[in-house]
């Protein structure tokens, strides 16, 4: 612009001057014209000349840019079949991607749904046996007084109560200390937090604080329910105050917080009765790896102050090997098995999303061969080559967008999928619930970080597939390919060297994902042939919780019989039988058993699971009676206490010795004080299906006084939830105002039992199995046009007398090396990858060489399938045509 | 010159337009070639013909390159594009008609 204006001052001066003004007359009437000072005028025209030229830049990228977008449009729409695959292939691997991230997001990423979450601690007690265990109310009081660490410390547990009136209801609930909404940064939304004065040691009276949702459904929202009472196991309970609405504790699930304070001050003055997890908010100023230290240093301290050996029990632990640990709250949202499985899928699907790049890029390197004549042209018209790479990364990056765009609705459909698994319940008994419930499967959407993902991954991916094969057909020099069109043998080698690097790639990505995946599904099927300890078939289970004061707690077993009797009245139920716990429901209930015939400091801590059932509980499950007898209708409150053991329990508790007759106490339902063992059963698997199964105690219904049991019920076969109705309407005759909940056939519970192995399985067959096909698609493709591009030798060859079947074997071998290549690196790639599987897999190491061969022979199969279509071609080349076109 | 009315808005873009249906022009060229065909009473502020001249470059109306005068110096010569000769037809029209209007009213007498 400077240019021009001193142009434009010197020609107006001239012409002044020719009228006759003086020199500096001129000048300044000149610049007077071009607006004030000549700085001014400088200054503002210059801006407005570089404006212009920046918007005409921008105008001319933005209209190269339609112009390229318009010829990748043209070039798709005129390749149907092709662009239709590539949608499609994108479309699946990407949205497959999505769907796995949402996940990911939902699960391992998205912070946590409090105030600060980073600053927020689960301070836990390990022991060197059990790992991490929870506190009781006078630990965590010791913890919380010498602790220096938190701003405001809490106890929680949950579980789940009656709310009791007109409509019985079972809500789950947490019981909380005081401190825990200030701990969680949440702010109560109407009425108050728990009051500072009940924050005792016990006996404190009963305050609630209910969600937003019971508020809504069971109080329509009145405000006025502040300071109203609500029946919870009978129990008169005061309403302080509402939470914000899609709150509902750590637990994701409660519907009401109730002060744990309000429990008797004897039930909160039992060290030992270890019930509540802790949480804590840090200090300000207080790092993480501080307060980690200082519950190194208090968890010794606490466990001098309340000694195990102190009551009646002796134990042979240690001390120090009682302590406690602080973690921050988000590296426990989910199990780390959970953590694990989701990190495999998304590696597994990203591997299937490279492989569909790498078909692609051969698709587009071969279509760039073929437009060879058209790249020479336009190089030799003078487009930059910068130009050309450009115009082809713009046709990938349209044919990926394309795919984004399908793939939503892939990514729609699986997310859907995913959080519509059930997952505290399924979780749970898999032994994969994490610490916060708040972090759930039901937290999965295609949110805007979803989407933002998506649009980052199609343009990542149309980069990679579009960049290769526009460096590889642009690279200059190609005069040759101008003269003749057909392509050199030279150029042809070259990129013809690319494809096959390609292919290789793919075949060692196939690999990777058919091991893992060929892993996963014996690792499944050892999983499915594990055998329960008990036959589930025909067996339909349900739950009922008999709210206190309905029936008095001695006539419980009564109370029981009737309800049995009422049961094996319905039709099609051949036995019934009741239980406190199902098996496969990763733990029950447990306690110490000490020996009659022992100093209990020989022993240590013999722990045993414990089960009540009645006497037909064994026959309805089949489970095998060993030695001695089970159960009789005989074994009531008041007759003398016996037992029944498992065989794991015989076996680490009796080594050597005959356990009948012998006298032990079990630490529940007033057994500590002794009762004899009178029979030994098969084991029964009550942790997690992959686990074997513990010691266990089984103990008579009769004698004892348990509320909350559950039924099982052995039906004469189809499926056993078609009697659920009869069955409930049964319990209802005995039990009118009794919940009953968890309905559900035994096989349902056997199948939960193993749903994360199968889901995992599953999803990695199936990326296998797309990954299995993309590389066969890719070794076609690349020989295809390696026979199509060789016409011409193959005639000369059969012309000097090359026999047919050497031609096969040609072209054959070309496919078995491509092969063999992949399928070498792709063992070394699979050893290394698949040991992240490890700690997945059940009865199967990451090396097992079955699955190796099994995976190497069917994908190299499937190749050697791929290649002999194009060899037969080749064989079947005339020579005469052959040679007349070359 | 300095006494003459203020142009119109509107009406530059379609004088320099007009000006370069001539020929291509460096900017002095144009303003000296509307004072001389106005006699004068075309009074353009030479910034503002630049101004004029930029917003219309942007519009596509014109383009510009850098040549020799018939005296060998480099200038900037504005050159009409198809845009631009369209808008010249369509504006230049309009305005004519505008301008006739104008002229008849105000020859109007009362009576």
């Amino acid at each position: 612009m400077r240019e021009e204006l001193d142009f434009h001052v010197e020609e107006r001066v001239s012409q002044l001057m020719a009228l006759g003004m003086s020199p500096e007359e001129a000048r300044a009437e000149a610049i007077r014209r071009l607006g004030g000072t000549w700085d001014d005028a400088e200054r503002m025209l210059g801006d407005s000349a570089d404006l212009k030229e920046r918007r005409l830049n921008v105008r001319e990228r933005l209209r190269e840019f339609g112009d390229d977008i318009r010829y990748a449009l043209r070039g798709l729409s005129n390749r149907p079949g092709f662009t239709a695959i590539a949608v499609l292939t994108l479309g699946i691997g990407i949205g497959a991607n999505t769907a796995i991230y949402s996940a990911v997001d939902a699960l391992l990423l998205r912070s946590l749904p409090f105030a600060e979450p980073g600053r927020l601690m689960d301070i836990v007690q390990t022991s060197s046996d059990d790992g991490t265990s929870p506190w009781s109310y006078p630990k965590y009081a010791f913890f919380r007084e010498h602790q220096r660490s938190y701003a405001a410390l809490a106890a929680h547990g949950s579980g789940q109560i009656i709310l009791t009136g007109q409509q019985p209801e079972r809500i789950p609930f947490e019981e909380v200390t005081t401190q825990y909404l200030t701990t969680l940064g949440v702010r109560i939304a109407h009425g108050r937090d728990f009051p500072a004065e009940i924050d005792i040691a016990g006996g404190a009276r009963r305050v609630v604080l209910i969600s937003d949702a019971l508020w809504q459904r069971r109080f329509s929202a009145d405000p006025g329910v502040i300071g109203q009472s609500l029946s919870l196991n009978n129990e008169p309970w005061e309403i302080a105050g509402v939470l914000p609405a899609g709150f509902n504790g750590l637990s994701g699930r409660a519907d009401v917080l109730l002060n744990l304070s309000a429990r008797p001050a004897e039930e909160l003055s039992q060290p030992w009765s270890l019930e509540y997890s802790m949480i804590g908010r840090l200090k300000d100023g207080v790092t993480v790896e501080q307060a980690i230290a200082e519950a190194g240093l208090l968890g010794p301290r606490i466990y001098t102050a309340f000694p195990m050996s102190g009551g009646s029990l002796t134990t042979s632990k240690a001390p120090e090997r009682w302590t406690a640990a602080a973690r921050p709250l988000d590296t426990i949202r989910v199990a780390s098995g959970l953590r694990r499985s989701l990190l495999v899928l998304f590696g597994a699907v990203a591997m299937v999303l490279l492989i569909a790049c790498v078909n692609l890029a051969n698709l587009l390197v071969a279509r760039a061969m073929s437009r060879k004549r058209e790249i020479a042209v336009r190089l030799a018209l003078g487009a930059g080559r910068a130009r050309l790479v450009r115009l082809f990364v713009t046709e990938s990056l349209v044919l990926a967008l394309l795919g984004g765009v399908a793939s939503l609705l892939v990514a729609l459909a699986g997310t859907r999928m995913l959080s519509a698994i059930n997952p505290q319940e399924t979780l749970r008994v898999q032994g994969l619930s994490g610490g916060v419930g708040a972090v759930g499967f039901e937290g999965i959407r295609l949110d805007a970080s979803a989407l933002v993902f998506t649009f980052v991954v199609a343009v990542a991916v149309g980069l990679l597939f579009g960049l290769v094969p526009a460096l590889g057909a642009t690279r200059p020099a190609l005069v040759g390919d101008l003269k003749e069109g057909s392509g050199g043998a030279g150029s042809g080698r070259r990129v013809g060297a690319s494809r096959r690097a390609l292919v290789v790639s793919e075949v060692a990505l196939a690999l990777v994902l058919l091991a893992g995946s060929g892993l996963m599904i014996r690792s499944l099927a050892n999983l499915l042939h594990v055998d329960p300890g008990f036959d589930g078939h025909d067996v339909l289970t349900l739950r009922l919780s008999v709210p206190p004061g309905v029936v008095a707690p001695d006539s419980m077993p009564g109370f029981y019989d009737r309800l049995q009797a009422e049961i094996a009245g319905v039709p099609g139920v051949e036995r019934v039988a009741i239980g406190d716990c199902p098996p496969l429901n990763n733990g029950c209930n447990g306690t110490i058993m000490t020996f009659a015939d022992r100093p209990q400091s020989n022993t240590g801590n013999a722990m045993v699971g414990v089960h009540w059932v009645s006497p037909g509980w064994f026959g309805t499950l089949r489970v095998p009676v060993k030695r001695g007898r089970t159960f009789t209708d005989a074994d009531r409150l008041g007759a003398p206490k016996v037992l029944v053991i498992n065989e794991a329990a015989a076996k680490q508790y009796f080594p050597g010795e005959d356990p009948l007759g012998k006298r032990v106490g079990v630490y529940q339902g007033g057994f500590h004080t002794g009762a004899e063992i009178v029979g030994i059963v098969g084991d029964v698997r009550y942790g997690t299906i992959d686990s074997t199964a513990r010691p266990d105690v089984y103990i008579s219904y009769g004698q004892a006084r348990l509320s909350r049991m559950m039924v099982f019920a052995r039906t004469s076969g189809g499926d056993p939830s078609a009697l659920a109705p009869a069955v409930r309407a049964a319990v209802a005759r005995i039990a009118p105002h009794t919940p009953v909940y968890d309905v559900r056939a035994m096989p349902a519970r056997i199948a939960t039992a193993t749903s994360q192995s199968r889901l995992v399985a599953v999803l990695l067959g199936l990326f296998a199995a797309v990954a299995l096909s993309l590389a066969v698609m890719g070794i076609y493709g690349v020989l295809s046009f390696a026979v199509a591009q060789r016409t011409g030798e193959i005639g000369i060859r059969m012309a000097l007398g090359a026999e047919r079947r050497s031609v096969l074997a040609l072209v054959l071998r070309d496919g078995a090396v491509l092969a063999t290549t992949g399928l070498a690196i792709g063992i070394v790639a699979a050893l290394a990858l698949t040991r992240v599987l490890r700690t997945m897999l059940f009865g199967v190491t990451t090396t097992d060489p079955l699955t190796y061969a099994a995976m190497a022979g069917a994908l190299g199969l499937a190749v050697l399938a791929a290649s002999w279509i194009p060899a037969r071609r080749a064989a079947g080349v005339d020579p005469v045509v052959a040679l007349r076109r070359g | 010159m300095a006494d003459s009315p203020p142009l119109l808005k509107g009406t530059l873009d379609v004088l320099v337009l007009k000006a370069l249906s001539w020929g291509p022009m460096h900017g002095f060229e144009i303003i000296s070639w509307l004072e001389q065909r106005s006699s004068g009473s075309v009074d353009v502020d030479d910034g503002a013909l630049y101004y004029a001249m930029h917003r219309m470059e942007e519009r596509g109306l014109i383009e510009s390159e850098w040549r020799l005068t018939g005296n060998n110096r480099r200038a900037r010569y504005y050159r009409l594009r198809a845009p631009g000769r369209a808008h010249l037809r369509t504006e230049g029209a309009s305005l004519e008609c505008y301008a006739r209007a104008l002229a008849d009213i105000l020859a109007l007498r009362p009576g």
